[in-house]
């Protein structure tokens, strides 16, 4: 990396649109904290919420509602860029994870919940966690990470809607979109999957590989781009609270783009194996950033965020210090 | 100064979510009782998931006590502040004589998460704050170490289940 930032690197010329996208992000900045109207007639934006309820975007261009293609963060202020509330996960929640309508387990999927030792979450026996009764008790049980069993903290794969709903630091994502197919990477643990759009049907999983990504197939309903996967590995957690998934589940993904720079997803898993009906996430939304602003020493895109595992293990000894385990 | 000001909101906010988002920080150390010392760097690794670093204090008696800590930022977060890899380990090359912010691991000893780290001449460093208003305890032997003993989350009970 400090050898990038030392270099001297040839960047594309910035396209005359994102030029023009630059210049009204940045006039609608400065009229925003001027106070000032751009526009008197322009319609204002509902007032948003953290968790995907509303929309603080007061972007009015058109755009093509189909496309998803550029780079998106749901902490836009990292890069610069406008605060978007709702990007944010609903107040109350702990941390971030795919949360929304938590079903009861079977009992099949309680046991392996209970084989699952998050470290993130309302602290186990902590005097919050007992009082907050509203949440899910997975929520509530997270541990030491050096006596959890977090499959990321050994850096194995994330598995797909960990990654999506992933909202740290780095979670920004990049799609690349073509006509059959689109290219969704993560920056985080630098994963991506493919999303297939050329009519193919989601394949019979017992002849296939699972993949902690599974196997996406879409279609447009209106503008919205309805992706189903299936065919998961069930070494994964959903999220980062320890919610198992069956190599039977089937994750529905309904994206929108509501505005020229919002993206969004409703998240719904179907797992009869291990969950007593289909489990709705809360809303994901993500903000637009312009390619200049997600860069760093002038290199733009996301990063190359991997988990790897030295790095991991030498972590992983400081973190067992904190335990009173290892060498004093 | 715009893209300051939401940069600044961004790490106010980053500040504000629990440590728990980082790799499950907030329940290994007490967050809640941070302390400030000087120390010197033994070996700073800007690694994934978060940087570490072995630090040395000297304490009364000039006892030297070697410390082993993490960050409560990460690579990413650091490079987009402009603390790339070879600009930090410059500012923590081993012999840098550092003003930490601490907060000290729920099981004691010599193991903490840096919150915030000043050079000598006061400026924040490798993404780190000014300190809050916390206790100063240079030289105190130990910092500010857990009171008691007291069950950690998850910690296996002997001859049973955690």
């Amino acid at each position: 990396m400090a050898s990038m930032a030392r270099s001297t690197i040839a960047l594309p010329t910035r396209s005359r649109w994102s030029m023009t996208c630059a210049a009204v992000a940045r006039t609608l900045l400065i009229s925003a904290l001027l106070g000032v109207p751009l526009v008197a007639a322009q319609p204002a934006a509902p007032a948003p919420t953290p968790g995907g309820i509303g929309n603080s975007d007061s972007d009015t261009r058109s755009y093509d509602k189909r496309d998803f293609s550029g780079l998106w963060a749901r902490s836009p202020e990292l890069y610069g860029e406008a605060p978007c509330p709702e990007c944010r996960e609903p107040v109350g929640w702990p941390g971030y994870g795919f949360f929304g309508d938590i079903p009861a387990r079977t009992e099949e999927g309680q046991r392996r919940m209970d084989l699952n030792k998050p470290a993130r979450g309302l602290e186990l026996g902590s005097a919050e966690a007992n009082a907050r009764t509203d949440l899910d008790s997975g929520l509530r049980r997270a541990i030491l990470p050096a006596f959890g069993n977090d499959p990321e903290m050994r850096c194995e794969p994330l598995g797909l809607a960990r990654l999506i709903t992933f909202a740290g630091p780095g979670a920004a994502m990049e799609l690349i979109q073509q006509q059959d197919r689109i290219l969704q990477t993560f920056e985080w643990t630098w994963d991506f999957r493919e999303i297939w759009m050329d009519g193919r049907r989601s394949p019979n999983v017992e002849d296939y590989l699972p993949r902690f990504n599974g196997y996406s197939v879409a279609r447009w309903e209106g503008d919205t781009l309805v992706v189903t996967s299936v065919g998961f590995d069930d070494r994964q957690w959903i999220d980062q609270h320890g919610y198992p998934l069956s190599s039977e589940a089937v994750l529905e993904e309904r994206w929108d783009r509501p505005s020229p720079n919002r993206l969004r997803v409703q998240l719904t898993l179907t797992d009869p194996l291990l969950y007593t009906r289909p489990w709705q996430a809360s809303t994901k939304v993500w903000s637009l950033i312009p390619k200049k602003s997600m860069a760093i020493a002038g290199w733009s895109g996301i990063l190359e965020d991997r988990c790897v595992p030295s790095d991991e293990s030498m972590f992983n000894q400081v973190r067992d210090r904190a335990a009173g385990l290892g060498e004093e | 100064m715009t893209i300051l000001r939401y940069r600044l909101l961004w790490l106010l906010a980053v500040l504000a979510v629990p440590a728990s988002a980082h790799h499950g920080s907030s329940i290994s150390y007490d967050t809640t009782k941070q302390w400030t010392t000087w120390a010197r760097v033994v070996q700073f690794n800007y690694k994934n998931p978060h940087p570490t670093m072995t630090f040395e204090r000297e304490v009364q008696g000039g006892v030297v006590e070697p410390w082993v800590s993490e960050l409560l930022t990460n690579p990413s977060m650091l490079a987009r502040q402009g603390w790339t890899k070879r600009k930090s380990e410059d500012a923590l090359a081993p012999g840098t004589r550092v003003k930490l912010t601490l907060a000290t691991s729920r099981a004691g000893g010599f193991s903490g998460i840096v919150m915030g780290i000043q050079g000598e001449d006061g400026a924040p460093i490798v993404g780190g704050g000014r300190p809050a208003q916390v206790p100063d305890l240079d030289g105190v032997p130990g910092g500010l170490q857990p009171e008691g003993d007291t069950m950690l989350p998850g910690q296996p009970v002997e001859g049973g289940a955690p």
